[in-house]
């Protein structure tokens, strides 16, 4: 798919930020979306699914997450996709957890 | 570990394999190679809708094979859950301006990995 994702040759993007210390992980949030990504590596989507899953991400949107986010996307998107989890399951507990944890 | 989208839940014993060994994509297929090294090859020019590893701007585009680095699953196939299609996987030398003009370092080349259904005979 030529999707946002195949970034060679393109001009304009800005340099790559290199930052000095980067941790492993900027947020707790995102080591939540590493550790369910990773349990269902070779469990239920192998990697290239994964991969193939956040490249179907809408190109702007794409364009402007970071890194974990694609990863959440793709996660989202393949759990709905093999019916281990409905949308509407996703967005009660995001209600709720708004509720909860304003 | 192979990669085999199973759907049964790995034991924490499996996880911890995983997590320290990481995955191997190599397969123990005999297919036999297309190409060797030194050959001359073209990318294939293709536009399929569907998950491909060869990315745009090398499509059409001549290169050399540099190594042979064996046989792996073929992660176009793989991540639309089709047939893991094992073939042979090259290094493929792209001189800098066959991709990007003459306005670029003669001495300036691209490695890609690519697999042999990316790759046409010149």
């Amino acid at each position: 798919m030529n999707g946002p994702h195949d970034m060679g040759g393109m001009h304009n993007m800005g340099s790559i930020p290199i930052e000095e210390h980067e941790p492993v992980f900027h947020s707790e949030w995102e080591a939540k979306v590493f550790a369910i990504s990773f349990a269902t590596f070779a469990n239920y989507f192998p990697v290239d699914e994964t991969r193939q899953a956040s490249e179907l991400m809408p190109p702007g949107q794409y364009l402007s997450s970071r890194y974990y986010e694609r990863w959440l996307y793709a996660l989202e998107l393949l759990m709905t996709k093999h019916n281990l989890v409905t949308q509407a399951e996703i967005e009660d507990r995001i209600a709720q957890m708004a509720q909860t944890d304003p | 570990m192979s990669i085999e989208p199973s759907n049964e839940c790995m034991t924490v014993a499996q996880v911890e394999v995983l997590l320290r060994d990481g995955l191997s994509c190599q397969s123990e297929s005999d297919t036999p190679a297309k190409f060797k090294v030194s050959d001359r090859v073209r990318a294939k020019v293709m536009h399929p809708q569907t998950y491909t590893r060869l990315p745009r701007y090398a499509r059409g585009k001549m290169g050399t094979v540099m190594r042979d680095h064996g046989v792996y699953v073929f992660p176009d196939t793989v991540g639309q859950r089709l047939d893991t299609k094992p073939q042979h996987v090259y290094s493929i030398r792209f001189a800098a301006s066959e991709l990007w003009g003459a306005n670029t370092p003669t001495n300036d080349f691209l490695f890609l990995d690519l697999f042999d259904d990316h790759l046409e005979p010149i």
